[in-house]
Parts: structure tokens; C-alpha cells; sequence
């Protein structure tokens, strides 16, 4: 166990500047997750964190060790691969035991070292089979029963469940926090879905074009996006961004939406923004769904908070909650209510926008104001 | 109901013309070779009393004695085709080996440690494949020369192995870029080595493909004519070279039967091999093109 470093890293192929310039620190224990969209990087950065891949500059250091041009297997470093990556002409025992026999490990030890990860991963049973014999679940446990018996001073995870159904993917999820609460290692996992972030990670590295956008736990990433790229990637359904106007009012600042040749002023808390050096200018409002509610009076008595007569375009049930689309200053603007109090499309609804969590953005560098 | 039957028919018709037209041919394939097994065990009185093409009257195992091992092929002391078959094994099974495990480093590197300049290193090898076995005598003679490998069975295994190395490769290159790349990046992060993986990991994956290159390697070998008869001296000569020798230089009346046992016994060691193995060579041909 050891903290990770990752000081200026930048990797090229060619021409293709694929990182540039990352910077991240991981304290021992800490369950870190990189996440953004294809192309990103994260895979790269993670294969370069592994040493499968050499950074073309910057450092990466494990504990007080530089590792920048230590080879993969002196990095004391494990991996769980998307595709698991399990030997196929071994069986699972074989499978753990490989990396332990090749460090020479002694027979009994290993054969000890085995039966305590097969126990952990509840894998014991199926120890004498071969990789095509087993589910994807259960491949998934031996990859990481793989990771875990060399007791590593990190793992690193490459969207390890992104091959599982949607049922066993939140499963496994819950296992691997699970996991990591016993463990208490150090944990690298690159995912493309942000739900899996957000559930299993103590810090998220949101990653765009090779750039970390924002590194903080998952709330902050969530209720303090750094940029528009983080307020939408996070999150779903996504914030919406609508473009207004500011304007002064007695002892602050409102933002102008028009719904259905309607106007209203919705202020602006001076706690989330000051939009001094805006006023009379355009600036973006992001704000979630689920702060743009169906009329209750405990909310509609809070400051910040404004209704709006809205005409419903699109009704989108999921059960739990009934997503409402509306049209807003001319842009799509999604609405979370509860399943009763939805209108049917055509129809005109009161909906409370709470601005206390509202966020706004610069139109132009799409920053955080 | 009629329109239904005559469906039936028209079925039965189209099976029946498929299955026919399929017979033809093979029959086309199998009866030289059933009219050789024929002749080769009837005695030579019999065909020239009757036909070339007749079923044999009596049975004999004589024309094989003969062409095994009593029939005197050149000016050498040693009789028939044994002691050319046994030059043929001995350089068949190290030119095959040999070729195999170049062709599978080759292509375990070229696939998963690719260098700077492997794809011209690749496309390089490739054009070994175009290469007519003429284009290479004259130079590959000299070089045989200079090794002082010239009329030596170790020449014709080495000739054999440059030739075969372009196949080989480019057999196993293909087959392991369907190999997922994560393997190896696990393997690595395990602790293994270049030969550790090799050995440990690709290798046994390789059966399919190494039962293919096995039997396309043995039978170009094995059926080799022309640098079996240029890089050769009379102690070193392949079967094919003893067969040719045998059939043409027997003065007199022509043997047929012991020409077709001589041809025989150079084929069946090709033969034995596509019965034992060739359900794999079609499983390894095809291997890669389906994902399992």
C-alpha cells in the first residue's frame, strides 16, 4: 500500500498528443476513479500508471519510488483488464497462481494464498475450471481473484464491468466497494459511466481530451463543476444549460427565462455566483433536474425559489420519478416531479425552479463563474 | 397438393444433381489413385498379358519388395527407394520444426513486441512468399558454397527453412493478431517475460495453427522437386528425386507396377498426415475468422 503520484505526465503517439500535463495525487487507500468519455485518455493514463505504456514526460511515483521507467512487473502494481484477460489454456487456480509462481513463490504459500482470495471472491468452487467454462460474473471474480492474490501495492481496474448485464454490473459494484472497505488499498478504476463514479469512488478525476477537468470527491463534482463538460457529463438525467440574461434587482442579481411568452426573474444566490461583472450580459444557468419540481409548499416558502408556468412537450415515467420536458427561453429544459403531480404533454404545470444549487457558466470559455 | 409434391420433387432433383456432379468429381480424383493401388499389387506377367486398367487377376506384394528395396535406381549400392525415403525424413522433421518455431517467434514478436520498422520487417517477410523456387537457386547454391553445406542434407533442411520462414510467419503473425493485446499486458504486470509468455501462455494457445503450418510445412518439404534435385548429391537425395530417378532410368520394359508402389510409398507419408490431422488443418484454416 502506497500513495500514488502522478506529477505532469503528457503521452504522445506521433503526432496525437493524447495526455497533457497530469497532475494527480492519491493518497494511500483511496479509491480513485478516471472518468470521461471515449477517447479521453483515462485508459492511456491508467496503462501508463501500469507501465504497459511509457509517458513520454512527467513522473510517476509509488510511495518515495520513481517508477517512470520501472518495468511493469517491478511496479508491484495489478490490473483487472476490460475483457478479464484470463489465461485461457489455464484454469482458475492456475489463473491466480501464475504471477505468485513466477515470483517464486513457495508451493504451500501459494496454494494458501489461493484459497484465501478463491474464499474472499467466493470463487472456491469452480477453482479446476477453465476461463470458457465459467459466466462473465464469474470471470470478472477471477480477474480480480488475479489482482488480489499478489497483494499489490495498487490495482488498477480498466472498466471492469463494462462487459457485465445491467443487473450483474450493479451487483459486482456493490461488491467492489464492499472490497475495498476490507481492503483498504489504493484503487485506480477507469469507467466510462458516471453512475459507477459516483457510487463507488472517494475522489473522481474527470478526464476530457487528455485534460483533467476536475478532480474531487463525487459531490463536489456533482453540486461544484468546474466547467459545462463536467455539469453535463455527471449526472443523469443531465443538468440542463439555459442561456440568459442577468439583470440587477434590489439586493442582488436574477436571471431572466421566458416560458410560454412569459417572463420571470429568478434570483440569483449570491452564495453560488457573483455575477457582478455580468450584468446586462448573457451567461449560461445550469441547473439539475431535480431542482425544478412540482408545486410543494414546504419548498415554494424557501428563498431562491421561483414558479414557473411551464407547457409540458414530453412525459418521460421511470417509476420513482416522471421526467417532464418543457421549453424554456427556447431551449429543452427536463423537469423532475413526482409521478402523480405530472401533467400530460400539451398541458400547462407549475413548476418550482430552486435556484440554491443553481450553477452559471461563461458562454464563451464555458468556465464556472 | 400437387404444387406441393412437385416442391418436393424439384428438391429431390436439385439434391440428386448436386450429389451426382459431386461423385463425378470425386471419382475423378480417386480412380488414378485407385488404378495405382491396383497395378502396384498385380505382377508384371498379368499387365503385359492384359490391359494397363484392369482389376488384378492375383495379388502380389512383389512390385513393393521392389521398389522398397531391391530395384537398382542409378549406379549406387544400396537398392530401391529406401535409402531416399530415409534422407527424406531426416530432412523433412528438422526443416519442418525448425521452420514452425522460427515461424512462431516471428510472429509472436511482430504481434505483440512490434519494433520500430516491424511492419517493413513484416511486408518484407511476406514477399518471401512470391519468391519462385528458381529465383533462389543460383544464389542459394552459392551461399550453400560457402557454408560448405553443398550436397548435404543440412543444406537442404536450411534451404528449406529460408523458404518456409515467409510461410510460417505470416501463419502464426495472423492467427495471433486475433489474440486479444490484454493478454499480454496481464501477463506482463504478472512478472512474465518475453519466453515466459511465449511459452506459457501463447504457445499453448497455438495448436490450430500449429497443426496447420505442421502439415503445409511437411508436404512442401516432403513433395519438394527441384531443390531436392539441385542442392543434393547422390547420398543426399530426397525420395522425390530417387522416385523420378527410378522411373527413368530403368532400361527395358517399362515396371508399372513397381513405378506406381515407388510412387506410392513417396506419397503416403504426405497422405498419413492429412488423415491423421486434417480435421484440424480445416478447424485451424478457419480458426480466427469466427470469434468463439
Amino acid at each position: 500500500m502506497a500513495e500514488l503520484k502522478i506529477e505532469n505526465v503528457n503521452k504522445s503517439f506521433g503526432e496525437t498528443h493524447i495526455l497533457k500535463g497530469i497532475n494527480l495525487d492519491i493518497p494511500d487507500g483511496e479509491f480513485v476513479i478516471l472518468v470521461g468519455p471515449s477517447g479521453c485518455g483515462k485508459s492511456t493514463l491508467l496503462n501508463c500508471v501500469a507501465g504497459l505504456e511509457e509517458v513520454t514526460s512527467g513522473a510517476i511515483r509509488l510511495g518515495d519510488k520513481d517508477m517512470t521507467r520501472v518495468a511493469p512487473k517491478d511496479r508491484d502494481i495489478a490490473m483487472v483488464f476490460q475483457s478479464y484477460a484470463l489465461y485461457p489454456n489455464m484454469n482458475v487456480y492456475k489463473n491466480i497462481a501464475f504471477g505468485l509462481e513466477i515470483r517464486k513463490m513457495p508451493k504451500a504459500e501459494i496454494q494458501a494464498e489461493v484459497s484465501r482470495v478463491a474464499k474472499l471472491l467466493q470463487i472456491e468452487h469452480m477453482l479446476d475450471r477453465k476461463p470458457s467454462q465459467l459466466s462473465g460474473g464469474q470471470r470478472q471474480r477471477v480477474a480480480m481473484g488475479r489482482a488480489l492474490a499478489r497483494r499489490p501495492q495498487i490495482y488498477l481496474f480498466d472498466e471492469p464491468l463494462s462487459n457485465l448485464d445491467a443487473k450483474l454490473r450493479v451487483e459486482m459494484r456493490t461488491e467492489m466497494k464492499k472490497l475495498h472497505q476490507r481492503l483498504a488499498t489504493t484503487i485506480v478504476y477507469v469507467t466510462h459511466d458516471q453512475i459507477e463514479a459516483m457510487t463507488l469512488a472517494d475522489r473522481i478525476a474527470v478526464m476530457k481530451d487528455g485534460i483533467v477537468q476536475q478532480f474531487g470527491t463525487p459531490q463536489e463534482v456533482y453540486d461544484d463543476p468546474a466547467n459545462i463538460f463536467v455539469a453535463g457529463f455527471m449526472g443523469s438525467p443531465s443538468m440542463n444549460f439555459l442561456e440568459c440574461e442577468v439583470s440587477r434587482v434590489d439586493d442582488g442579481f436574477a436571471v431572466e427565462v421566458v416560458s410560454e411568452a412569459q417572463s420571470y426573474l429568478l434570483p440569483v444566490d449570491p452564495n453560488q455566483a457573483d455575477l457582478s461583472g455580468y450584468e446586462g450580459k448573457r451567461v449560461i444557468l445550469g441547473i439539475r433536474p431535480e431542482q425544478i419540481t412540482h408545486v410543494m409548499p414546504h419548498v415554494a416558502e424557501q428563498p431562491f425559489v421561483t414558479k414557473v408556468t411551464v407547457k409540458i412537450e414530453v412525459v418521460e415515467p421511470t417509476g420513482a420519478d416522471t421526467l417532464v420536458l418543457a421549453r424554456i427561453n427556447d431551449q429543452e429544459c427536463e423537469c423532475r416531479v413526482h409521478p402523480t403531480e405530472s401533467g400530460q404533454p400539451g398541458e400547462m404545470m407549475d413548476m418550482l425552479f430552486n435556484m440554491s444549487k443553481a450553477v452559471f457558466f461563461d458562454p464563451k470559455t464555458e468556465d464556472r463563474l | 397438393m400437387a404444387k406441393m409434391s412437385e416442391r418436393r420433387y424439384s428438391e429431390i432433383t436439385g439434391r440428386a444433381v448436386l450429389y451426382g456432379i459431386l461423385i463425378i468429381v470425386a471419382a475423378y480424383y480417386l480412380v488414378p489413385l485407385l488404378i495405382m493401388i491396383m497395378t502396384s499389387f498385380r505382377s508384371m506377367d498379368e499387365i503385359r498379358m492384359g490391359q494397363l486398367i484392369e482389376l488384378p487377376r492375383s495379388f502380389t506384394l512383389d512390385a513393393w519388395h521392389q521398389a522398397w528395396n531391391q530395384v537398382q535406381i542409378g549406379a549406387r549400392d544400396e537398392l530401391g527407394l529406401r535409402p531416399y525415403f530415409i534422407n527424406s525424413i531426416k530432412m523433412v522433421i528438422p526443416a519442418v520444426a525448425i521452420s514452425t518455431i522460427l515461424g512462431a517467434l516471428n510472429g509472436y514478436v511482430l504481434s505483440f513486441w512490434k519494433f520500430r520498422g516491424s511492419e517493413l520487417f513484416f511486408a518484407a517477410l511476406l514477399l518471401g512468399c512470391f519468391l519462385p523456387f528458381q529465383a533462389i537457386l543460383l544464389p542459394q547454391s552459392q551461399l550453400l558454397g560457402w557454408l560448405g553445406l553443398t550436397g548435404s542434407i543440412s543444406g537442404l533442411v536450411l534451404t528449406h527453412v529460408v523458404y518456409g520462414v515467409s510461410f510460417t510467419t505470416l501463419f502464426f503473425r495472423n492467427y495471433y493478431v486475433n489474440l486479444p493485446g490484454e493478454l499480454i499486458k496481464a501477463a506482463k504486470l504478472d512478472g512474465a517475460g518475453f519466453w515466459m509468455i511465449f511459452f506459457r501462455i501463447i504457445l499453448p494457445l497455438s495448436s490450430p495453427i500449429l497443426v496447420v503450418t505442421v502439415i503445409w510445412q511437411f508436404t512442401q518439404i516432403w513433395n519438394d522437386f527441384l531443390f531436392g534435385v539441385v542442392f543434393s548429391d547422390p547420398s543426399s537425395q530426397p525420395v522425390t528425386v530417387g522416385l523420378n530417378n527410378m522411373v527413368n532410368s530403368t532400361t527395358g520394359e517399362t515396371r508399372y507396377n513397381v513405378d506406381m508402389a515407388g510412387a506410392i510409398i513417396a506419397a503416403l507419408p504426405t497422405i498419413l498426415v492429412y488423415v491423421l490431422a486434417g480435421k484440424y488443418f480445416v478447424r485451424g484454416l478457419t480458426a480466427g475468422s469466427v470469434k468463439g
